[in-house]
């Protein structure tokens, strides 16, 4: 599917009024009334130029600090430098920062979209899937605006990117095309029109944003998603065992269970979540609105339950 | 030789040898699983039920409940290390092969967030509010870390 293709798809019910908005808004400048409608285009100018603000929290939505900043303490923001230990080697989140040197600062937003989207660099080469693209690929056209216009307002930062330290043949990027051809699907994939739209809005939320599922959704050896297995837990990336976020497991828990869960790390037990998770927690879902939150509870109700992976003999 | 000089001499060596072994050694392996499992529990109480939901906002600062807490944590955050013996290994609890295969290792994470406990107790002392939250949540980091490496849930 083609970006332009990509924004004749009926928005969420969340998002539809912003854009409804910018249809008027587009058709009223047409018409030269644009001074009368000033009003009007303070609000909804954040489609055309993406709102900083609504980008900030799309930001915390997506957990995009944890890659992009480095595991010390007062490291800067967004200036990159986290491992992420996998079995193909450790990935280095970049910094995003638009430092023109060190960061981003030169790209233009369709640059940034087509990372998104497509998981390419500006120079046309693959990044590799621990960049969670296969995931950010569903966010909607307006979404990458209003990050984008967020990204463009963090402080520049000259920290230079360190290296991937991958193990032979993974380093080799061309090998990342072969990888997309079989798993990755470019987005943003058609909202399901479900009766449901809570829990679609949390669909959004748990699979394009979140992207809950590069953890919580099991891999192959080639380190695709297992699309029959959505969210069961398993393995995880860094090799550790990975809770089942389908009703098999967390039909004990109940929507206040959760909510605690997400807002603060305690599970119903009085116990908490390891650091990987809580790291989550303080960066993304306890900064979600309540509506947003109810929405992601929503939509993990509604997945089909699916058995524990059995345990690896040790 | 005097015969009561011997048999106190006796006496006294059975007592210190008994008192010099570690606790570890006179328990059970499925006894130290549970009675370290008690101490992680009881920390949960006291860590996850109130400490770290005051750090968070969630839950009022009371000072003196607060000091409370962090002296219980304290005492409790000692007692489960010596409970991972060896003779543990093989009993099936939440503790990852890495305890017992690279024990140096959990040593070190478990020291780590033995010293942020202590510090934690050194804030509490001071009584600046805000420095105790931030402590708290420092803490909270070393408990994460230690369960990301060493602990899997069954």
């Amino acid at each position: 599917m083609t970006t332009s293709a990509s924004a004749s798809n009926v928005p969420s019910a969340r998002e539809a009024p912003l854009r409804r908005g910018f249809f008027f808004h587009g058709a009223a400048c047409r018409a030269g009334l644009a001074r009368g409608l000033l009003l009007l285009a303070v609000v909804t100018s954040a489609n055309a130029q993406g709102d900083p603000k609504r980008g900030e929290y799309l930001a915390k939505a997506g957990g995009c600090v944890g890659c992009h900043t480095e595991a010390k303490k007062d490291a800067p923001a967004f200036a990159g430098g986290r491992a992420l230990k996998t079995p193909f080697g450790t990935f280095y989140g970049p910094n995003i920062t638009p430092h023109p040197q060190a960061g981003i600062g030169r790209w233009s937003e369709a640059d940034f979209i087509r990372a998104m989207r497509r998981g390419e660099r500006p120079d046309g080469a693959n990044y590799f899937p621990a960049f969670p693209y296969p995931s950010f690929t569903q966010i909607t056209d307006e979404d990458l605006r209003h990050l984008w216009a967020y990204l463009r307002e963090l402080p520049p930062n000259g920290r230079v990117n360190q290296p991937h330290d991958l193990g032979f043949p993974y380093g080799w990027r061309p090998l990342v095309s072969v990888w997309k051809w079989l798993y990755f699907t470019p987005g943003p994939a058609a909202p399901a029109a479900s009766a449901n739209a809570l829990a679609d809005r949390g669909r959004y939320l748990v699979h394009a944003l979140g992207h809950c599922g590069e953890c919580h959704t099991p891999r192959n050896f080639l380190g695709g998603s297992d699309k029959e297995r959505l969210l069961a837990g398993g393995k995880g990336p860094e090799g550790k065992r990975i809770p089942n976020l389908t009703p098999t497991r967390l039909k004990t828990w109940s929507d206040a269970d959760l909510k605690e869960f997400l807002l603060t790390g305690t599970t119903p037990d009085g116990d908490s979540a390891n650091e990987t998770m809580e790291e989550v927690v303080r960066n993304t879902t306890s900064k979600l609105t309540p509506e947003d939150l109810q929405a992601l509870i929503a939509y993990l109700r509604t997945l089909p339950p699916l058995a524990e992976e059995p345990r690896e003999k040790k | 030789m005097n015969q009561r000089l011997v048999s106190t001499a006796a006496v006294v060596a059975v007592l210190s040898a008994a008192y010099t072994l570690p606790a570890s050694a006179q328990a059970k392996p499925d006894v130290l699983v549970k009675q370290r499992q008690s101490a992680m529990v009881l920390q949960g109480k006291y860590f996850y039920g109130h400490l770290r939901p005051v750090a968070q906002g969630k839950l009022p600062y009371d000072a003196a409940l607060v000091a409370r807490n962090v002296a219980f944590l304290d005492a409790l955050s000692r007692m489960p290390w010596d409970g991972f013996a060896p003779s543990t290994k093989g009993i099936k609890s939440q503790a990852a092969p890495a305890v017992f295969g690279e024990p140096a290792k959990f040593k070190e994470a478990a020291d780590r967030f033995q010293a942020e406990v202590t510090r934690l107790g050194e804030v509490t002392r001071k009584g600046d509010e805000s420095a105790i939250r931030a402590q708290i949540l420092a803490v909270n980091k070393t408990c994460g870390a230690c369960h990301d490496d060493f602990r899997e849930r069954k």
